[in-house]
């Protein structure tokens, strides 16, 4: 049977397999510094030992680490409380859920030019507040894009992730049995009760799949860092970018290095938390 | 068997894309029977493609007057230079002898990078009649101070320029000390594109310039002693003025692009172009207010070359060769210098013409908004070898930007 699977997929996943190992492959070769389109050939772990010394590096990594696991965490929270929401309400209702489709359709390079065009000093929203005498003049408008943490970043990632979130969510809450809570109430648990130990369990697959897909995408995105991004400290993708396509080739094995640590700690993440659920998971049974 | 049949398919599409190259005999031909060999061809021309009023030059004119004059049907394919230079570093490492490119629009970095790898084409530039009919060899000799050696064809010129509005700022400063005062006294009024970008590196290297005497002592090449003796003040003097930077300097304009916007909106009161007539360019697209004007400093300002080259894989490298002669000619050359379709300087010389060329270039009216081409000449300085630029680059992330 297994094999049978296998084997109908082996079309598909070969070219995949290929593609993709032979990316990894060259990506990995270069950041030891061999199949250079210049350099000695020879292979080293220079370019390691030089980004570990790299201060610059290290504030890279904190903010895209940060930038991710806050829109990540964010977007599963606020996807959560909006398909309980919605889910709570009278079926004729549910409809506005489809509001939340267009934050799913729109691209995320398109959601990232949305949240420069309102929020900047010179903005929609700045120049409407100015217009409306609100403020007195566009210096006053908070600079929400220019804050040094992220933020204009975190907002548009949050954008695309709630109703991802939502998605997911709601896919599991929709199809919940209804009987499950009824039950429990009948048992005699308050409404808290039935959250913390009827519902929440089921939804917790869901939860974690959203957040670690939406913080491994957000930490190593482009599209939005290369619209919202800040000089300092610049997100890692965006340092990728730099030193692959301006400057001089032979720091090319330093960008490969980055994306090689990027792609082993995107790995090794989703393992761990994988684990982490599974145990978390494992804890509350016994409870 | 089927498995195998679609992995035979896979490997054939992956490996199958290369055909039998074509052969070197087209720098061994007269360059009539070039034109003959490029009668009814494609040349496909991968050029930056950032500018509408260029692409649309390029579209209608080059277009019009290649299919007019030889039959060739000109294909732009807009690329930012190090993507192409990028792709061919990677067929080059996968032995593929049929690109896709024809010709490039390439200088500097981007050409250093391509020579040191092998992937141009050439030497081809004394097959071309217009280039040594027109051109002073010695002045498109290097690029970047890295010896161009027939590699790349000349085909126009820049300058850098800083911009600024007469109603928000109605005397320029003329000098470095006074751009200094000026940003003081106006914080957050002023910043520049985050190097590596073309203009903020171009922005930096102007200060560097400015602020170690000049450029006389970086003409004979690369000096690492000279730059660790000189690199201290150019960053002093940004490190001393960052506080008084748009955003207090934490954060720059990604490119020039973000830094026109800005301008544009009223976030800052000065801008900056290595190309001077793009200030009159933007108020002709009513994106700049009809009272911006530009401006150089006293210590000068830096000006560059910028080439066509062609690939070593070009499939159509004959086609490759007459588009970047006719870019050369004098009739592209003039209609390319015109503001309303380009405002490029020339890069041919005005003096080899006679005299109804030299009358139609001397009419040529760049606009209110640029310099004569005599105050443009008076302060132009010549580019500096690379390695300083890599340099320079490099230690601003480091220095200003705390790398």
């Amino acid at each position: 049977m297994k094999r049978g699977i296998i084997h109908g997929l082996l079309p598909l996943l070969l070219p995949y397999c290929a593609l993709f190992c032979a990316g990894l492959t060259l990506t990995l070769a270069q950041s030891l510094g061999l199949f250079l389109p210049l350099g000695s050939g020879e292979g080293t772990l220079q370019h390691y030992q030089t980004l570990i010394q790299d201060q610059g590096i290290r504030q890279s990594l904190g903010l895209s680490l940060a930038v991710a696991f806050t829109s990540a965490a964010g977007s599963v929270l606020g996807g959560t409380v909006l398909a309980l929401a919605l889910w709570r309400m009278p079926p004729g209702l549910r409809r506005v859920g489809v509001v939340s489709k267009v934050g799913l359709i729109l691209p995320h390079v398109a959601v990232a030019f949305l949240v420069l065009l309102l929020l900047s000093r010179t903005g929609l929203v700045s120049s409407v507040l100015f217009q409306t005498g609100i403020i007195s003049s566009p210096e006053e408008f908070p600079n929400i894009l220019h804050t040094g943490s992220g933020l204009g970043m975190i907002l548009a990632f949050l954008l695309k992730g709630v109703p991802f979130a939502l998605l997911l969510i709601g896919a599991v809450l929709f199809g919940f049995d209804i009987r499950l809570i009824q039950t429990a109430r009948m048992l005699g648990a308050g409404p808290l009760r039935t959250f913390w130990s009827v519902t929440l369990p089921r939804l917790l697959p869901a939860m974690h799949s959203a957040f670690i897909i939406l913080f491994l995408y957000a930490f190593g995105s482009f599209d939005i860092p290369f619209v919202l991004g800040e000089s300092r400290p610049g997100m890692l993708s965006i340092r990728v970018f730099d030193i692959f396509f301006q400057r001089d080739l032979s720091q090319r094995p330093e960008a490969m290095a980055i994306l090689t640590l990027m792609f082993v700690f995107a790995a090794v993440f989703a393992m761990l938390y994988n684990r982490f659920a599974a145990y978390m998971d494992g804890w509350r049974r016994k409870l | 068997m089927r498995v195998i049949f679609l992995l035979s398919l896979f490997l054939s599409l992956v490996a199958g894309c290369s055909e039998t190259p074509q052969e070197e005999s087209v720098l061994r031909q007269d360059y009539a029977s070039l034109e003959n060999l490029a009668r009814g061809t494609e040349v496909r021309w991968h050029m930056w493609g950032g500018s509408a009023q260029i692409n649309q030059w390029v579209d209608t004119y080059v277009a019009g007057e290649m299919k007019r004059l030889y039959d060739i049907n000109v294909v732009r394919v807009p690329m930012d230079a190090p993507v192409f230079v990028n792709k061919l570093l990677t067929e080059k490492a996968a032995g593929k002898d049929t690109g896709t490119m024809d010709l490039l629009w390439i200088n500097g970095e981007n050409f250093k990078n391509s020579m040191q790898a092998g992937v141009l084409f050439g030497p081809f530039t004394d097959r071309l009649p217009n280039f040594a009919a027109w051109y002073d060899p010695q002045k498109s000799a290097h690029d970047f101070g890295y010896p161009v050696d027939g590699f790349e064809a000349p085909y126009g010129r820049a300058q850098f320029v800083f911009e600024y509005d007469t109603q928000r700022t109605p005397v320029p400063p003329a000098t470095l000390a006074e751009l200094a005062d000026w940003i003081r006294a106006n914080p957050g009024r002023f910043t520049y594109p985050q190097p590596p970008d073309f203009t903020g590196s171009a922005f930096l290297r102007q200060i560097f310039y400015a602020t170690t005497g000049g450029h006389e002592q970086y003409m004979d090449g690369f000096n690492p002693d000279l730059y660790a003796k000189n690199a201290p003040l150019t960053f002093a003097w940004l490190g001393e003025l960052r506080p008084y930077l748009w955003q207090e300097g934490r954060t720059y304009p990604k490119d020039a692009a973000a830094l026109d916007t800005l301008f544009a909106r009223g976030e800052i009161d000065m801008a900056m172009s290595y190309h001077p007539a793009h200030a009159q360019m933007k108020i002709l697209e009513k994106t700049y207010p009809d009272t911006a004007k530009t401006f150089v400093l006293a210590e000068g300002a830096i000006f560059n070359t910028h080439f066509t080259a062609i690939p070593f894989n070009a499939p159509n490298k004959a086609g490759a060769m007459v588009l970047a002669n006719f870019l050369m000619s004098p009739e592209a050359q003039l209609s390319k210098f015109k503001p309303e379709n380009w405002g490029d300087l020339p890069a041919l010389e005005i003096g080899k013409l006679d005299e109804a060329q030299r009358q139609a270039f001397d009419a040529v009216d760049l606009g209110a908004a640029t310099l004569g081409a005599d105050a443009l000449s008076a302060a132009a300085v010549p580019e500096i070898a690379s390695e300083y630029l890599e340099l320079l680059e490099r230690d601003w992330d480091k220095i200003i930007l705390g790398h």
